[in-house]
């Protein structure tokens, strides 16, 4: 199949590729970038563990195609932390005990940095909104709620606030 | 009482780092060298005879490097008993259900390998297929399996004896039909494999699993090669509730093509395959005929219920006993009658979804309420009345050593505000409480154990061996929480080696609620050895007895003395200079009766430990439409000790979306003549976070005189309790039982509007 060269801006690092016209986003950043913290959990937008930002907004990697983000300032889950720093919201999630497989881990990271990109004092009724087109089957959303929550604005009564102040955290 | 470092404290998760940054590596993100891409060719007919299946076209299509058939293998079927070897891994003779594996093609991509699946030819002769688990007993046509008359693939008899007679002095006998269908993991990540073959011709495999050697000794059977030659790697795994633990074809399909073209091959499963082609859990019909005292305590039980098995067994005993153990284990009865049927049907195989068989689906809370409401008995009062009580044994003999039931009951009503609110809250408006008890543990023979090697670098820091496996629910963290614990060191000074066959010793995995009761009392037990051997360095050291030394935060001490102390990686060097092992084993087996089996002999130790849990559900229904909308949960659960109150809490809240909210509202299979309708996340309605109600968690201590530091199975009761007591809380808010879970719109508007004709 012919190729077509796009250019975009992955994490902050310029990227020219030719693609495929039927490739999609999260084929470019999986496999031609071999940034693999983006899932495939449905390959139908669906469940939202592809989600990355391109120009700051959520998309479904898995639905976009690769020629439609040519151009575009794309952020994945490895462009999160500063080198080693995490996030204050990665950081929450360690936390607030809001991991665990992991798998949708990366979709709800991207949808909360957007969700608090642009209201950094949500209260819990946006965050469960802006987090439920991704589906984790682990946690019931109550620690991911708490740690998007509790990112931008802690809370005096809870025990996981404050966890790495007081030595609590072993991270 | 015991003063820990870790134990018990709210500890972050030490894999999570990895997982928000996106370096965790899952079997999908796997790639090595000239690996191929593998596809599966599955069944288009529930029900055939394989006459001829021709490969040659795809063979000839460029970029196709291999393909198999049922004619590349041993033959060799599978099944966790010998009696239940029912499976081959690629069908030779007949296919049993719709998407039952036919052929592996391997290629250079995606696209020519699902090409090539186009151009294998199969001819089959279709046969009369069954789809429903009552008609599959009294068909005529032939059986799924020929050794399985009659399509019953398992009976599970349990009678204590006295039944006929305690039901004849009861004061009030009730019978009641309950049915649940089919439901599904929807894991997060979908099914994938990746395999190659060393230089020494030894397979290397990477999946998702709920232990290691678990998949070993079938894939050693399938390929007639030794457990050595077999080395799981260990991967990252995006949840397993269960449907993990078994093998699953593709890793043998995967593993096939590896050896037949001698490159790596990775299979990823779409999420179709992932709902049809790995296990689902069993659609069940339960009847429970009860009968009570005046007070409402039960004297007699006999309960039947038909699982709908899917097309093959395996672990077919286990889920045929496990929903009446549950029960047996939460609620004291007089005497009871068990008669359990696994049937074969056209349809996916089932297996274990979050434990064996579905308890939860089996209608038992529901019965209660209806006995109690007949007898003017408060609902959580005729829980207290029937409850698990320390000491006892439960009827098939197994000794609950430590239980606080009761404790889950009270506590949980109590945060519910159940006293004010039921019998008294508005028009569809309910409350409901389900209780239920888990097993840590099942017999497990040879596997059921745990050993744990500890061994000293000359840094300080210790590199702790272990079997146990985690699929998300944080068996890692406790590994490493118990580890630095005993050894006194930190947590990032300890190096987890798990779950990987070559370097562990065999180990039940997370199979049966034993990760933390087993694996993790066996890593307690080599660090207690690895720590007594370092104090034996450390005394000389600080010329003392070893008796008088603690161990905390990298240094060792005298007790009474703290001044006197040298740090471990010091005494590890002088040990070093010595030649003296700082190194240790440890090991635990769980004391459970050996001679119990599933079907021949169902009486004796089940396992060492039970947990118990409540949850309390409050609920408005809307009458017009049946949705519900849940304003409340409670989950309180007797874990015997919370080894890390943070990850259990997520054990607690994950169980109730899973096990209530989806499992009881919204999770369910659309079938058509064995096709499988609603395979996707599109279609299968998993809870989302704008579903979920607030969750109330209580963890409640037991402290279990046999767990590690008293713990046990921790989160199961929740899943098992949370689903009866959302179908309390709709039943209560509408004024009618329901006995058709799960509990859909379209059934509770029919309900309503049968109540109300009825009522005019």
């Amino acid at each position: 199949m012919e190729t077509i060269e796009i250019t975009l801006t992955v994490n902050g690092k310029e990227r020219t590729l030719a693609v495929s016209p039927n490739d999609t986003l999260l084929e470019v950043v999986r496999d031609y970038l071999d940034l693999t913290g983006s899932k495939e959990g449905c390959g139908e937008g669906v469940c939202g563990s592809c989600t990355v930002l391109m120009d700051g907004h959520p998309v479904r990697a898995c639905l976009t195609l690769a020629l439609e983000a040519d151009g575009s300032a794309v952020t994945t889950v490895e462009g999160l932390a500063e080198g080693e720093t995490l996030s204050p919201l990665q950081q929450s999630f360690i936390d607030h005990g809001a991991v665990q497989c992991g798998f949708c881990t990366p979709g709800m990271l991207m949808s909360a940095t957007a969700l608090l990109d642009e209201n950094p004092s949500p209260d819990r009724q946006k965050v469960r909104q802006a987090l439920s087109g991704n589906i984790c089957r682990c946690t019931g959303y109550a620690k991911i709620v708490d740690a998007v929550e509790h990112a931008a604005r802690p809370e005096p009564g809870c025990p996981d606030c404050h966890a790495r102040d007081t030595g609590g955290n072993h991270d | 009482m015991t003063e820990y470092t870790l134990i018990g404290t709210r500890m972050p998760r030490v894999d999570s780092r990895a997982k928000v940054m996106g370096k965790a590596r899952y079997t999908a993100d796997l790639k090595l060298p000239g690996m191929l891409v593998g596809k599966i060719l599955r069944s288009p007919h529930a029900h055939a005879r394989i006459l001829s299946i021709d490969t040659s076209e795809a063979l000839a299509l460029p970029g196709v490097k291999a393909v198999v058939t049922g004619a590349d293998t041993e033959g060799v079927k599978w099944g966790v008993f010998a009696y239940t070897r029912d499976q081959q891994f690629i069908q030779t003779e007949k296919v049993r259900y719709i998407g039952d594996e036919v052929a592996g093609v391997a290629a250079v991509d995606e696209k020519t390998a699902l090409a090539a699946l186009d151009l294998i030819h199969v001819e089959y002769e279709e046969l009369p297929a069954v789809f429903d688990l009552m008609s599959a007993m009294t068909t005529d046509a032939e059986p799924i399996h020929a050794e399985f008359p009659n399509n019953i693939n398992i009976h599970v008899n349990i009678d204590t004896g006295s039944v006929d007679e305690n039901f004849a002095n009861a004061y009030y006998i009730r019978e009641d039909t309950f049915t649940a269908p089919e439901e599904s993991y929807f894991h997060g990540e979908p099914y994938a494999v990746a395999a190659r073959f060393d230089h020494d011709d030894c397979l290397e495999i990477w999946m998702p699993n709920g232990g290691p050697h678990m998949k070993s000794k079938p894939l050693s059977n399938a390929f007639k090669i030794p457990l050595h030659k077999i080395k799981v790697r260990k991967i990252t795994i995006g949840g397993a509730f269960g449907g993990r633990s078994e093998i699953c074809p593709a890793d043998f399909i995967c593993a096939l093509l590896a050896k037949k073209t001698g490159h790596p091959v990775k299979i990823v499963f779409t999420r179709e395959e992932n709902t049809i082609g790995t296990r689902q859990g069993h659609a069940m019909i339960t009847t429970h005929k009860t009968g009570v005292d005046k007070e409402g305590r039960v004297l007699a039980r006999e309960t039947t219920c038909y699982m709908d098995g899917g097309a093959y067994s395996s672990t077919g005993p286990i889920a045929t006993s496990v929903p009446f153990l549950s029960m047996e284990q939460a609620y004291r009865m007089g005497s009871v009658r068990y008669n359990g049927y696994r049937i074969y049907t056209n349809k996916p195989i089932r297996g274990m979804i979050r434990v064996h068989g579905r308890g939860f689906a089996c209608g038992l809370d529901t019965q209660l309420d209806m006995i109690a409401e007949h007898l003017g008995i408060d609902p959580v009062e005729m829980r207290l009345r029937n409850s698990r009580q320390p000491g006892e044994f439960t009827s098939t003999g197994s000794q609950v050593w430590s239980c606080a039931m009761d404790e889950t009951i009270k506590k949980a009503a109590a945060a519910a505000g159940w006293s004010e609110k039921f019998g008294k809250l508005p028009p569809f408006h309910g409350i409901g409480i389900g209780t239920n008890s888990v097993q840590t543990g099942f017999p497990m023979g040879i596997r059921g154990g745990s050993q744990s090697f500890i061994k000293f670098n000359e840094d300080g820091e210790a590199t702790v061996m272990s079997g146990v496996v985690d699929n998300g629910q944080g068996n890692e963290n406790m590994l490493v929480q118990i580890a630095a614990e005993e050894l006194g060191l930190l947590p990032e000074d300890i190096h987890l080696v798990s779950a990987d066959t070559e370097t562990t010793s065999s180990d039940p995995g997370s199979y049966s609620q034993v990760s933390t009761f087993v694996g993790g009392q066996a890593v307690k037990n080599a660090a207690a050895n690895c720590r007594k051997k370092l104090f034996d360095v450390a005394a000389k050291i600080l010329k003392t007895d070893p008796e008088t030394l603690t161990a905390k935060n990298r240094m060792i001490y005298v007790t009474d003395d703290p001044q006197k102390s040298v740090s471990i990686k010091k005494t590890v060097r002088v040990a070093l200079l010595n030649f003296t092992s700082v190194n240790a084993e440890g090991g635990y087996w769980p004391k459970v009766d050996m001679k119990r089996e599933w079907v021949s002999n169902p009486y004796g130790q089940m396992c060492e430990a039970f947990s118990f849990g409540t949850t309390i559900i409050e609920v408005k229904v809307d009458p017009d439409t049946g949705r519900v909308t849940v304003l409340n949960a409670v989950a309180c659960q007797d874990v015997g000790k919370a080894l890390n109150p943070l990850v259990l809490e997520g054990q607690f809240e994950g169980s109730v979306a899973m096990g209530g909210q989806g499992g009881m509202l919204t999770e369910y299979h659309d079938w058509r003549e064995g096709r499988c309708l609603n395979p996707t996340m599109l279609e299968y309605k998993v809870p989302l976070a704008c579903d979920m109600p607030e969750i109330i968690d209580i963890i409640v201590e037991s402290v279990d005189p046999r767990g590690p530091y008293g713990a046990k199975e921790a989160g199961m009761s929740i899943a098992m309790s949370a689903a009866q007591a959302y179908a309390g809380a709709v039943s209560n808010a509408i004024g009618v039982y329901m006995d058709s879970f799960p509990l859909t719109p379209d059934k509770i508007v029919a309900a309503i509007r049968e109540k109300r004709q009825a009522g005019k």
